[in-house]
């Protein structure tokens, strides 16, 4: 009977040692892949204000001033530019201008054009 | 217990006495006798003041040593520059960041042949000097940099060298994408990235930065940027109309600034020529210094605006009283002449906009000269301004402050001022009359109303923006009186000292202008030194002709990148507490009917 619980008790001693040093080095991994992830941040950080200054020189005032000279056809804002939403013209009443013309060329009528159902090719609607 | 063996109770026998010398000896050391404790007691006491003797020689020998031994890491953290925060303009524009390079160093002690090692250094960074690394790699230091801020190819190069006691450490590096924009109020640092000029410098006042706290790099993290009033945009309009006008006039020196008149926030500040802060080389040099707030001058004619608001505040003048500008004014041997001479009695308006001298010379006299002197104090042209930035400029006032002073003062001569100092005055009697001081940081109208403190009265304010209004229309700022902006201003033209004398052809030219003037934004503030006149303008060299011009031409640049495009109505009352005085938009009929 104390022979078995002996062996019980040294059982667990030998498991729980076991389980600790297993537990003590994933914390160790775990620590290891945080001060990987860090740097791996850090990296990226430098890298992003790095392209953040490229970006900051790419779009400077002068260099755009420069490219939109020579690439655009642009103008100063002046007072003959501006106009009040009051002076803009009423919007123009909508016209059928096409059926306007036909109208005036006499087209809008009857037509002398041959009846469709006279040649089979679609029903007849009379 | 076994028996003793006979061999060794001969041995004992045969030493005997010896140990029983020892055995006495043994319990003489743990017996408590009284008459040995104080033998003992003096025993442990010597060796107690020789071990603190021992301390205290080794606490000297630290004390005294210059050169305490370093280790790499400590001697790396002190020399590799530190992070700093980055600098925004007002709309999160980046003006100053930190990128982060490569810089090469050594350790001497860990070199095995430093010849050998400065001569393949030197062939893969020819720029860096032998004989001086050399010299370097001879001290005793634990550490000494080799070059900072090597490229990446560089850095490939002495990698595969594989010198022993060569390394890599990294640092951050200032860069200023926009280059010399804004250069002199972002300011610049050296090699280890210490402000040393402009808010660069003023950041590390404030300990914002420490970057070598010993042994200690702050974290990049926990630098939050910094925002300026600065807006990038306006900036760089200034800085190209001022360019383009100073090589059309073929000035000198040129300088400008925008100012919010309501917070006192500086929009935009250029002083030319400028360096380039990634690159400053001869800042020591004067042409370069910011002539905004560290250069004084006569700020000639412009001044005129302060002296009529004392006049007018004093309550001898209003805007319809005349002023006799019929002779030249006579005071000892000395005669004030206008400039542009009308020969007849002048009202208000008039003495501005023909810009008389003897108009405002008489205004002053008027108030008299300690009225005059206590006006000026407190409009801050007496003492010395001092804004964010580190550089700044003690005013010229003159020790023996006469009548003639006081007279010509009132034009804007014999009283030097640094630009900026002119600009927070005017801007006062244009915003409502509160003077507040300018300010390169953000700041809200309610931080604003908080600072400034009212030196002249919403009336007077509101006469000043008149009296620039009818300059625009029917006085010297006609050029600048660009169509839907209601500009009002002021131009400045004095003649510049030449040995002893105002000289007649060389001239320093300003113009001041406020967007729109019945209720000013925008201060605008143009400078040229010495500009020429041009065949077409007539040659004349006056203000209007460059500096006036320029800022007409900076107003159509900066109001519509300010969200501020031109209105194509004038404002229906522009002037209420004039006009229930009786005076109406015509400058001209003033004090006539």
């Amino acid at each position: 009977m104390w022979r078995f619980l002996h062996v019980v008790a040294i059982g667990a001693l030998i498991a729980s040692a076991a389980y600790v040093y297993s537990v003590k080095y994933q914390t160790i991994y775990a620590s290891e892949q945080i001060v990987k992830v860090r740097h791996l941040i850090a990296k990226e950080r430098d890298a992003i204000s790095l392209l953040r200054a490229e970006y900051a020189h790419l779009i400077r005032p002068d260099r755009l001033q420069a490219l939109a000279d020579t690439q655009l056809d642009m103008q100063r804002l002046a007072l003959n530019q501006v106009v009040k939403a009051d002076d803009l013209p009423e919007r123009p009443v909508k016209v059928d201008s096409i059926g306007r013309k036909l109208e005036s060329l006499g087209l809008l009528g009857q037509s002398a054009t041959p009846n469709a159902g006279l040649t089979g090719a679609t029903p007849s609607l009379r | 217990m076994s028996e003793p063996s006979p061999t060794a109770e001969e041995a004992v026998g045969a030493g005997e006495s010896w140990i029983g010398r020892v055995k006495a000896t043994t319990r003489a050391l743990f017996s408590t006798r009284l008459d040995k404790s104080g033998g003992r007691i003096r025993l442990i006491a010597l060796a107690m003041v020789a071990a603190y003797f021992g301390v205290a020689v080794k606490l000297v020998a630290l004390g005294v040593s210059h050169d305490p031994p370093q280790t790499l890491k400590v001697a790396a953290d002190q020399a590799v520059s530190g992070a700093r925060p980055d600098l925004l303009d007002r709309n999160g524009a980046i003006l100053a960041t930190d990128v982060k390079t490569m810089s090469v160093f050594a350790d001497p002690r860990l070199i095995v042949d430093k010849d050998e090692a400065v001569e393949l250094i030197t062939a893969v960074l020819p720029d860096v000097d032998a004989k001086e690394l050399r010299e370097r790699l001879a001290s005793k230091k634990g550490f000494v940099w080799v070059k900072r801020q090597v490229t990446q190819k560089e850095r490939e190069e002495i990698f595969h060298l594989g010198l022993p006691g060569v390394g890599f450490l990294p640092e951050n590096k200032r860069v200023y994408p926009n280059g010399p924009l804004g250069a002199h109020v972002i300011g610049f640092v050296d090699k280890d990235n210490v402000g040393i000029a402009g808010m660069e410098k003023y950041l590390d006042q404030q300990s914002l930065t420490d970057p070598h706290v010993a042994g200690f790099t702050v974290d990049a993290d926990a630098l939050k940027p910094v925002r300026l009033s600065l807006d990038l945009k306006a900036t760089h309009a200034l800085r190209d109309a001022l360019a383009i006008g100073m090589a059309r006039y073929r000035a000198k020196a040129a300088a400008g600034a925008i100012m919010d008149v309501d917070t006192g926030e500086i929009i935009a500040l250029e002083s030319l020529p400028d360096f380039d802060p990634n690159n400053p080389g001869d800042v020591k040099d004067p042409e370069k210094i910011n002539r905004v707030n560290v250069g004084v001058y006569e700020m000639g004619s412009t001044f005129k605006a302060l002296s009529l608001a004392m006049a007018l505040e004093s309550g001898k003048v209003n805007l319809a009283s005349r002023i006799d500008a019929r002779d030249s004014l006579r005071y000892g041997h000395f005669t004030i002449h206008d400039f542009h001479a009308t020969h007849r009695v002048l009202t208000v308006p008039e003495v501005f906009t023909h810009s008389s001298n003897i108009g405002a010379a008489r205004m002053a006299l008027m108030v008299g000269v300690e009225g005059h002197k206590a006006f000026l104090k407190k409009m801050g042209q007496l003492d010395r301004l001092r804004t964010e930035l580190p550089e700044s400029a003690e005013p010229l006032v003159p020790k023996r402050w006469s009548e003639l002073n006081t007279m010509t003062i009132a034009f804007g001569q014999g009283l030097n001022v640094a630009p900026i100092q002119a600009m927070m005055a005017v801007a006062a009697l244009v915003n409502g009359g509160e003077l507040m001081a300018p300010t390169f940081l953000p700041r809200s109208e309610v931080e604003a109303a908080t600072l400034a403190h009212r030196v002249v009265s919403a009336q007077t304010s509101e006469s000043m923006r008149y009296l620039l209004r009818a300059n625009a229309t029917h006085g010297s700022a006609g050029l600048a009186n660009i169509p839907g902006y209601y500009v009002g201003g002021k131009t400045g033209t004095a003649d510049k000292i030449v040995h002893g004398h105002y000289s007649q052809d060389k001239v320093f030219t300003t113009f001041m202008a406020i967007t729109p003037a019945d209720k000013p934004k925008y201060l605008y503030l143009v400078m040229y030194d010495e500009p020429q006149g041009l065949p077409e303008d007539g040659g004349y060299h006056t203000a209007a002709y460059n500096a006036g011009r320029v800022t007409g031409e900076l107003i159509q640049r900066v109001e519509p990148l300010e969200g501020r495009p031109p209105a194509s109505q004038f404002p229906d009352q522009p002037f209420p507490l004039l006009a229930r005085l009786g005076y109406g938009y015509d400058a001209d009929k003033v004090g006539k009917e």
